[in-house]
This record gives structure tokens, sequence and C-alpha cells, in this order.
């Protein structure tokens, strides 16, 4: 008990100065021929919401195993609160774990699940009885308490199980896929539950997922993994639009990219000059040296069709061969006269939007602003 | 399917019928012959009984020989069983959990007990209880007997620990408990009804085990088995039946109780 009032301090020192809650140093781990993570270097701010996303066998639930301490890392530091927690055993670290198949314990009620690290921790009968009424209030489950979880349902475990890694105050709360096991509409909900928990809790999360979408709404910052290796880590915003790869920016949202055979010298003011692969010119408005860029890369939502797109900096016709209606927005493939090349378009539609019918000749465009070139 | 095939299964279902039905009988009815003479009051064993009589069960209770071997067996079958169970979970835990390198030799030796022929064993255990001092102890048969029960809380443990996911040890640890307490309040409530099932099966094989007690005991340290069975060398009257049926009535109890303790933890 004693060891937790001291490393809550540390935790409140930590955000007082903004300082790193997390920094993880050179981590990595090797299973015999296999690099599941190369070694990796991140920092993580005290009270952010951190994201890891990326296909499965990309590394993030290993990544997120060493930081809980089942997986043993090959070499490398975590730092928490200023000191490397690896020689420390799993049950000395204070993380808190949310799980995937939540994992709440079947012979214990609700209120016993939530009470477990408390009493681990040997602290008063009624401190307990306290604190876990307060903690089943903030996942509004109160009248649940004397419940089983076999009792519950998929999104009432996960409430929790997240009551339960977050009572003792843990420095740092781990989630793995922890919206995985339940259907689209509950994931949105509890998505929303899970934001406003953190914001209440001002608690430090590292969060797995292979959604892009949920880790956009959710985090602040989000690190893309790619065969063990962080290949990005940035804000949603700056991820989506200004991703450093063809493989970030088609993991994270649409994109139409195309391969690049030359780009001109850089000027000041000027949007440079791209020659695709194909023949087909482009401008384009970058702030680095696009030099080594071998894509370029648009975004579905950020192409203009009809007669508004003539005018803009890079203009086109095509013909529509697929125009979908979903909810919310209008999707065409646009096949580009002379060169074939496949274009994603993706309209808002407003009251008097026209909507293009599949075989229909349209003009397509879009700025030089909006067009990014990326690296493999 | 066409009216032929269909007629042979049903004469195929008809012929298993038959045949789970003639090899339960075969079970039953020795049991049962065993247990009517046991009830009769004439010297020899003859069947069916004429007469009611619980002459033979007087007979066997006052008889001092039969009362240690009891003890004994009791006391044998409950320590065996008890260390069977301590190694059983250990060796479960071993296998499915840490899967221990070698682990797959590891369960097949844990099981090899209850297929291995036992009079190798026997021949096999004689000269280390010799070598060791144990012969004739109590010891000798207790840890003889462990060895034979230990496949079945093994197998049961195996059972239980592979029927949820090892994320909730895991989850145990990440909220601060150790190994031990992680143990004590999560993985051993959570195989209670296989462990329970486990020690009864084991109880029950070392109460009805004579192999290994002929060959391990002393007539200080006679299991009731071995005492049935010097008693048929000797002479045979009805006091045996109604010895065997003593054992038979605690063994279904056994039984009896290891399919129901589990439910009744179930539902706590």
């Amino acid at each position: 008990m004693l060891q937790m009032q001291g490393r809550s301090a540390t935790t409140g020192q930590n955000r007082a100065a903004g300082g790193a809650a997390v920094s993880i140093r050179n981590l990595c781990k090797r299973y015999n021929n296999f690099e599941a993570v190369v070694p990796t270097s991140v920092e993580i701010d005290s009270g952010d919401f951190f994201a890891i996303i990326g296909p499965s066998g990309s590394g993030k639930s290993t990544l997120l195993g060493m930081i809980a301490g089942y997986i043993d890392p090959t070499a490398g530091q975590i730092m928490v609160g200023g000191r490397d927690i690896i020689p420390e055993p799993i049950y000395r670290r204070n993380i808190g774990m949310v799980f995937q198949n939540y994992a709440l314990f079947p012979h214990l009620s609700v209120a016993q699940n939530v009470a477990y690290p408390l009493k681990i921790r040997g602290i008063a009968k009624d401190e307990i009885a306290k604190r876990v009424r307060e903690s089943l209030a903030m996942v509004r489950l109160e009248a649940f308490a004397s419940r089983m979880p076999s009792e519950l349902s998929g999104g009432q475990q996960q409430r929790i199980a997240l009551a339960r890694a977050s009572i003792y105050r843990p420095s740092i709360l781990l989630m793995d896929e922890p919206l995985g096991a339940l259907d689209k509409n509950l994931r949105d909900e509890m998505q929303e539950e899970i934001k406003r928990f953190q914001q209440e809790l001002g608690a430090t999360v590292i969060y797995v997922t292979h959604d892009q979408q949920e880790a956009a709404f959710l985090a602040d910052r989000i690190a893309i993994m790619r065969d063990g290796a962080m290949t990005q880590i940035g804000s949603p915003r700056s991820l989506y639009e200004q991703p450093s790869s063809r493989f970030v920016a088609e993991f994270l949202g649409e994109a139409s990219i195309f391969p690049v055979k030359s780009v001109s010298q850089k000027q000041a003011g000027q949007p440079c000059q791209i020659v695709l692969e194909d023949g087909t010119r482009a401008a384009i408005r970058t702030d680095g040296n696009p030099g080594s860029g071998r894509f370029a890369c648009i975004r579905p939502e950020r192409v203009t069709v009809g007669p508004k797109a003539r005018g803009l900096d890079n203009v086109y016709t095509g013909i529509v061969r697929e125009s979908l209606y979903t909810p919310g927005s209008i999707r065409y493939r646009v096949e580009l006269d002379g060169t074939g090349c496949a274009l994603k378009v993706r309209v808002l539609p407003q009251g008097n939007t026209e909507v293009f019918e599949t075989g229909s000749s349209v003009d397509v465009g879009w700025s030089a602003d909006d067009m990014t070139i990326l690296g493999e | 399917m066409s009216v032929p095939e269909k007629k042979l299964w049903a004469a195929w279902s008809r012929f298993l019928n038959g045949l789970v039905g003639a090899l339960l009988i075969g079970f039953l009815v020795p049991i049962l012959v065993v247990v009517a003479v046991s009830f009769q009051s004439k010297s020899y064993l003859s069947f069916p009984p004429t007469e009611f009589s619980l002459r033979w069960y007087q007979q066997f209770i006052g008889n001092d020989d039969y009362r240690s071997a009891i003890l004994n067996s009791m006391l044998i079958g409950a320590s065996a069983a008890a260390l069977a169970t301590i190694a059983g979970i250990s060796t479960a835990l071993a296998v499915v959990r840490a899967k221990v390198p070698g682990s797959t030799i590891v369960s097949a030796l844990s099981v090899a007990p209850a297929i291995l022929p036992q009079i190798v064993l026997a021949i096999g255990l004689f000269p280390i209880s010799v070598w060791l001092g144990l012969q004739g102890t109590l010891w000798a048969v207790i840890l003889a007997h462990a060895v034979i029960g230990l496949p079945f809380p093994f197998i049961t443990v195996c059972g239980a620990l592979a029927s949820y996911s090892n994320r909730i040890e895991i989850a145990s640890m990440t909220l601060g408990a150790n190994s031990f307490q992680t143990f004590r309040l999560i993985t051993f409530p959570m195989i209670r009804p296989a462990v329970i099932a486990g020690f009864i099966f084991a109880f029950a094989a070392s109460l009805d085990e004579l192999v290994l007690a002929l060959f391990l005991s002393s007539p200080s340290t006679r299991t009731l088995p071995l005492l049935l069975w010097e008693q048929l060398n000797f002479q045979v009257t009805p006091e045996i039946a109604a010895a065997a049926t003593v054992i038979l009535a605690v063994t279904s109890l056994l039984i009896l109780a290891a399919t129901l303790l589990p439910r009744l933890g179930k539902d706590n």
C-alpha cells in the first residue's frame, strides 16, 4: 500500500510537470530469427491517449505485453516515473490493463472483481467498499454490483474491466483491442464511454487496435506499426494529411495512389511539377523536399467532380465506372481518360449536389495543396 | 438417403444398442450377485440366496483383521490421493500454463500409470522400497498408490485449465497479485471442481488396488483388498462377500460424490 501511494505521488509530479509518463528506449523483442518488435523508442506524455495501430502481426500487442510485463523484452528500457520497470515483476508495475476478452474473474461477483486489486493491496474493508461504489458509478453500473460477470453483456463486462483496471489509480492504463469482441453499434457507444472515462480519470492510456477509425476518434497521438517498427507517429490529423509513406496513407483512410516517374526542382512559393509513370502531369505543393518521393497521393474527399473542378490546379476528364450512394456520402470510381488510372472520389452531398451515374463523362480536379508525395 | 441404406443404419444402431446393453449387464450382474450373496445365512457362497441375514456383516464388523485393514486402506487412500492431487495440479500447471520444454513427455508420463501394467510397476518398486528401507511400512504403499492415482487429478485439472484462457491469470497479476496470490484467489477456485473429482478418483483407485499392495505391504499394513485376497486363498465364506460389498458401497459413494460435488461448487 505504501508502495502504491509512493507511485501515485510520482505520477502527480509527472502530470504537474507535463513530462513523459512512459519513455520507451530501444525496446525490442526477438523470437529465434523473427523480430516481433525492432528496437523502438517513443515518449508518451502524461495524460496522453496514445493509440498503436497496425495490421495483425505488426508487433503492437507484443509491445503492449512488454509494457504490462507478461512478455520479456530482448533488450531496451521502459522508463516509468524515471525508473526502468523491466526488472520489476508484472505484479509490482502498478499498470492497469484491459483485455480484449475482458478477463473478468468468472467466480467473483462484479463488486468482488472491482475490489480485487484493493484487496490484494491490503486496503481496509470499508475503504474498499467506498471506492468500489465510486468506481462502479463512474462506469454507470452501480446497480450491477452483486451480479456475476456471466450475467452481463459484452459492453457491460468491458466497463467492469475498465473499473477494475483503474480503481487502484495505476500510472498507466493499457488496453489491448478492448472493443474487438463487440458489435459495431456497441463499439461506437463504448468509444465515447472510454474517451469520457479517460478524461475524467486524467489517465495515460496506451491503446492497441487494428481499427483506424477507433484510433482516430480516441487518440491524441497514433503510432502506426508495420513489421515490428513504428513507421510514423503523430496526431490523427497529421497522419492523415501528411502520411510519410504509401503504407500509412493506405492504412489510415482511403487514398488514390499513383507511382511517380520524376519531380521538378522545388522553387520557392511555386508548386512542383511531377510526372507520373503513365505520363500524366500534376502540380503539387509540399513543405519538404519531394525529390525522394515515389508515390503521389490524393484523398477521395479532396477531389471535386463536375463543372466546379475546372479552374483547379489539377484538372482531368474521366468516365464514372462506379457510383455508390452510402448514408452520408456518394462514392465514385472514375477512370481517367487516356491513362485509365482509377481515382477514388467521395462527395458529401448537399441539397443540390448532382449525382453522376455510371458511364457518364465528368471533369475531376483538385488543388496542388491537397496532393501529397510519399515514400514506399 | 436410399431406403436400403436407411435400413442398414437402423440395423447397425440396433446392434450398437444391444452391445452396450450386454456389456452393462455383464458388468452389473456379478456385482449384484456378490451383494445378494452377502445378505444370506448359509456358510458358503450360495446363489440365489434363500433367506435374508446380516450374519456375515456382524462377523465382518467383529473381525479385528478387517477393522485394521479398513483403517489402513482409508489412511493409505487419503494420503496417496492427497499426494497425487498436489503432484497432479503442479504437473498440469507446468504442462498447460507454463508449457515447459518437453511437456508432451511430461503429460505422457503422468498418464502412463493408468495405462501401463501395474505388475511391472510393482516388480520395479519392490527392490526400490527395500533399498529405501520403506518395505513393509505404510509409506511404501502410499507412495506407490500416489503414482497410480496421479493420472486422475492430472487429467481433470488439465481439462479445467484448458477450459479458460491464461489471460485471467495475467489479469490477476497486472492487478497486483503475485503468483501465489493468483493461484490461491483465482486459479484454485476455478479448478476446484476438477481438483475434488481428481482427488476422489485417486482415492477410489487406491481403495481397490491389489497388485502393488501385494508386493509392498506387510501383515501390519495390509489393505482391505489384500486381506480379501488372502481370505479367498484360505477359505471362501460370505464374509468376503460382505467385505466386498462394503468396498463397493464406499467406492460407489465416492464416484457419486465426484460427479455431484463439483456441480455444487459451481453453483456457489
